[in-house]
């Protein structure tokens, strides 16, 4: 268990060192960082400090080690536009994303999972049938039109609901939705997977063979089962609680982190891009870890044979 | 030494992390052999599975990197695995697997599988290559129809004689056949080995036949090498060595296979456990299965020694005779 | 993301029964209607992307200022003309042109990066192994948005940039798919026999253990490709993708999202076309898939 830890605990490390490598090298790249993290307006007194502070006259592995000291101590530049810390503004936003993204995850697993354990086990029926069409439009269908589309029907023709801004509840509702059937979606079509090919293991039908009531069967054996694989993907989700409203947020003026990004990627504000890459990796790589403990405790002969999955 | 190819001291070692906490053990699959094959000749090479009989197999063709020792082919070290001399020797020496199916490339037709040695060292001119499979194929006892066909169209005999045609291509000197026939139903491996021992007689080709099937070995072969748990433990020739096997694992062995004409003697089946490379026993690695084994085979390991001109045999209790 | 576990040894090669000449072969279900359509849409689609000159009545930029926000049905402008005049079934099939080509670039882009890397890992082993690996986990680590997002505001955008950051997204499924199957055959079986036949590694890999994983390896390809177009349509309708004057189908629903109460036709038709676009490459791969490969989930 030890072992399985620490080598968890190694590969999250390496992924965020590797983000932040590609930040430095990119940043380093694209021109003169000093600049392109201070802004062309910047006094060149700060420019100076800048420098001087992330040693931008020393060699350039110096200079590696110096951008990680930076960022240890939460230095990640000022915003182009705004003057501020980014990390600061960043931080700002990250409440208005995760009032979208927590309860369209909610949405995710309360509808999604349910309606892919029902698909799976009456399988071929007329709601299996609208679960697997429903699943392939969530896939299909871009968020952006999904959102124009909801937009065009309860904000333009019913009236029911505003477009876009965040000035009161109604507002949440329509990129809420957004995110949250599309996300079921998926996740109903990847529960229903997951369960028809643990209903498909020969102790599944020898359990029921042997006579151990159906019942007993799905909740005892094949849904903790199922479970396993469908945890991925929700941390998968998890992770991307940060990043995953970035069109829905520009679709209905939503004032999160997507929105930032997308304006800070169209100005070329450089720290605050750099920010919320580093925030979401940190995010991504945090919600993996957790998943693969959860794994180990959902089923524990993964900490042994990292690919032994399936039958007992 | 006018051996085709000669092979002293062969070693291979694995290392296996045991457990969560990583012990590192050393796997000696292969400990000192020593081998060699005449032009003409065929050396049976006998062990159960995990014997290490395969891996020495791989050893002298270079597929397979030695941990210890040497091997001459043609008087000459083996050149770098991999590299141009490497490959240029493989129309040398070949490799007969054993399965063939899995030999084969299921997405290309026999005939142009069976082309292809002679397409990668460039033998011949183009158009006559064709011609040259064809008449390779006749060789083995299939007919022209068999070269249109893929490898699923044909038996696992029918395969096996492609995959033999495909290894004969360049005129190698030496082959190496690994379970040649094993994966064969029985009524076809004598057909195979009759196909392999004719052709042996034909072209004068050397032959290491690695089989667990001591009936099969003994058609074949004229000199046969005993080996357990990566040592050889008794070699001579096929006429001895069935007529009075020394090594009582070769007597174990000897006795479980029966022989037509022979009647069924007296069987001892061999007790204990199978041989596991990961726990070798101390002193004679046969010892804890040896209905003969004193207490200094716990300790001391038997070298292999000649007991006559032909003969040698590792056993403390043989070289005492 | 976990690796997805492919093993190797459940391809359907080894499991063949020796059969007798030819004797046996699977009875094939006949092709699902479905799959008629989405391969019918897919050529109609391919077909208008290279005809599109002669097939476009209009310039993309040809303004027609009498028939300012025509609706669909107009006589000489069948799906409507925008606010400025200009021909929404014009700048439709350019669109198609430039957003397939895109796509199909990107789509290459990966598979040969992806299926390259894997082959390399999987010949060298060692570091090399280690390290495309490595940029895999990396590349799972981050949603593609985000990346995607990041590189644009670093270097800017070009078409050419463009193509290649979307050639970036899914490289590393190919890599570790292609990775897996030449281990396989390596390990063991055909390559290992061609390889002791003497053949150099690029005869191995490109005439042996390629055209072997081929299926796969397209099977896959029809699961990124429309991953392809919506990442496209997206980056182009946050505006931050395919730039004006140049027109994609996801820079159109930007653009007709403004006019979303006055004049839906603009975004609708460009967004049921990336739709049934998406929709029927996923059909042809799912049936592809259950076809050729039904050990890839």
């Amino acid at each position: 268990m030890l072992r399985f830890l620490s080598l968890r605990l190694g590969r999250a490390a390496l992924t965020i060192v590797l983000v932040v490598t590609f930040a430095f090298v990119v940043l380093r790249l694209s021109g003169d960082p000093a600049m392109l993290i201070m802004g062309a307006e910047a006094s060149p007194e700060a420019i100076a400090a800048f420098r001087a502070s992330w040693g931008l006259d020393e060699p350039i592995w110096v200079q590696y080690f110096a951008y990680f000291g930076a960022l240890a101590q939460g230095d990640l530049g000022m915003s182009m536009r705004d003057g501020r810390p980014a990390l600061d503004m960043v931080l700002d936003r990250v409440p208005a994303t995760l009032a979208l993204t927590v309860p369209a995850l909610l949405i995710k697993i309360g509808l999604g999972i349910p309606a892919g354990i029902y698909a799976a086990l009456h399988r071929d029926s007329a709601i299996d049938r609208a679960v697997m069409v429903l699943a392939i439009a969530g896939f299909t269908v871009p968020s952006f039109v999904l959102s124009l589309l909801l937009v065009l029907l309860f904000a333009v023709k019913l009236g029911w609901l505003p477009s876009g801004g965040n000035q009161t509840l109604l507002h949440a509702v329509l990129p809420v939705l957004t995110l949250g059937i599309g996300g079921a979606a998926i996740l109903a079509r990847f529960t229903r997977s997951a369960m028809l090919e643990v209903l498909n293991q020969p102790y599944v039908r020898t359990a029921s063979a042997k006579g151990v009531p159906w019942r007993r069967v799905v909740v005892g054996h094949v849904l903790p089962n199922a479970m396993i694989p469908t945890v991925t993907i929700i941390g998968f989700m998890v992770g991307n609680l940060i990043a995953g409203a970035v069109v829905v947020e520009s679709v209905f003026s939503w004032p999160g982190i997507g929105r930032m990004l997308v304006t800070a990627v169209a100005n070329r504000d450089l720290a605050v891009v750099q920010t919320i890459l580093l925030l979401v990796a940190a995010t991504m790589v945090a919600a993996n870890l957790i998943v693969d403990l959860l794994y180990g405790v959902l089923d524990p002969r993964l900490r042994q044979a990292p690919a032994a999955r399936g039958g007992h | 030494m006018s051996a085709l190819l000669d092979a002293r001291n062969l070693g291979r070692t694995y290392r296996m992390r045991q457990g969560l906490f990583g012990r590192v053990l050393d796997i000696h699959a292969v400990d000192g052999v020593d081998l060699s094959v005449a032009p003409g000749e065929t050396l049976g090479f006998v062990g159960e599975s995990g014997s290490g009989k395969s891996t020495t197999g791989r050893m002298v063709l270079g597929l397979e990197p030695l941990d210890a020792g040497e091997v001459r082919f043609e008087g000459e070290p083996l050149p770098p695995t991999g590299s141009p001399a490497w490959r240029r020797q493989r129309t040398r020496m070949q490799m007969i697997f054993q399965d063939p199916l899995a030999a084969l490339d299921r997405r290309l037709t026999i005939g142009v599988q069976v082309r292809e040695p002679l397409d990668i060292h460039d033998i011949g001119a183009r158009e006559e290559r064709d011609e040259r499979a064809l008449s390779l194929l006749s060789l083995v006892g299939l007919s022209p129809v068999h070269a249109a066909r893929y490898p699923h169209e044909l038996s696992g005999g029918q395969r096996q004689r492609a995959v033999i045609a495909r290894a004969l291509a360049t005129e190698p000197r030496l082959l190496v056949c690994d379970e040649p026939v094993s994966a064969l139903d029985v009524s076809i491996q004598a057909q195979v080995v009759t196909l392999l021992q004719k052709l042996q007689d034909n072209l004068g080709i050397g032959m290491l036949f690695i089989s667990h099937d001591l009936r099969v070995v003994r058609q074949i072969s004229h000199r046969i090498a005993v080996i357990y748990l990566g040592r050889i433990v008794e070699e001579g020739t096929a006429e001895d060595l069935f007529q009075a096997p020394l090594h009582p694992y070769t007597q174990a062995l000897v006795a479980a296979s029966p022989e037509p004409g022979r009647g069924k003697i007296r069987r001892q089946p061999l007790q204990g456990d199978p041989p596991n490379p990961a726990d070798r026993p101390s002193g004679c690695a046969f010892h804890p299965r040896c209905p003969v084994a004193e207490a200094r085979c716990r300790d001391s390991l038997p070298s292999l020694t000649p007991v006559d001109g032909t003969r040698r045999v590792a056993c403390h209790l043989v070289s005492r005779q | 993301m976990k690796d997805t576990p492919i093993s190797p040894d459940q391809m359907s090669e080894s499991t063949e029964a020796s059969h007798p000449a030819g004797s046996f072969r699977p009875s094939r279900p006949p092709v699902p209607l479905a799959v008629w359509l989405a391969g019918g849409w897919v050529v109609a689609m391919v077909l208008v992307a290279l005809l599109a000159d002669i097939l476009a009545p209009y310039g993309i930029t040809a303004l027609d200022l009498r028939n300012r926000l025509a609706p669909p049905g107009t006589p000489g402008h069948w799906l409507g003309t925008d606010e400025l005049g200009r021909d929404v079934l014009s700048r439709l099939i350019v669109s198609i042109r430039v957003s397939l080509l895109i796509a199909f670039g990107a789509a290459v882009l990966s598979a040969v990066l992806g299926t390259t890397l894997g082959f390399l890992a999987a010949h060298f082993r060692g570091v090399v192994e280690q390290i495309v690996l490595m940029l895999a986990d990396f590349q799972a680590a981050l949603p593609f948005l985000i990346l995607a997002l990041a590189v644009l505001a670093f270097f800017g955008n070009s078409l050419v940039l463009f193509v290649c950051l979307m050639g970036l997204l899914g490289w590393e499924r190919y890599a570790r798919i292609a990775r897996g199957l030449a281990l396989s055959s390596s390990g063991q079986g055909y390559a290992a026999a061609v390889r002791q036949l003497g053949a150099s590694p690029a005869r191995v890999y490109f005439r042996h253990i390629l055209p072997n994983t081929a299926s796969t390896l397209i099977v896959s390809m029809t699961i990124v490709f429309p991953e392809i177009i919506l990442m496209e349509s997206g980056l182009s309708f946050l505006g931050l993708g395919v730039q004006p004057p140049q027109t994609s189908l996801g820079s159109m629903v930007g653009y007709g999202r403004e006019y979303l109460t006055t004049a839906p036709w603009i975004m609708l038709a460009p967004a049921i076309t990336i739709i049934l676009t998406t929709l029927a490459v996923s059909l042809l791969g799912d049936w592809l898939r259950d076809r050729l490969d039904p050990t890839l989930r």
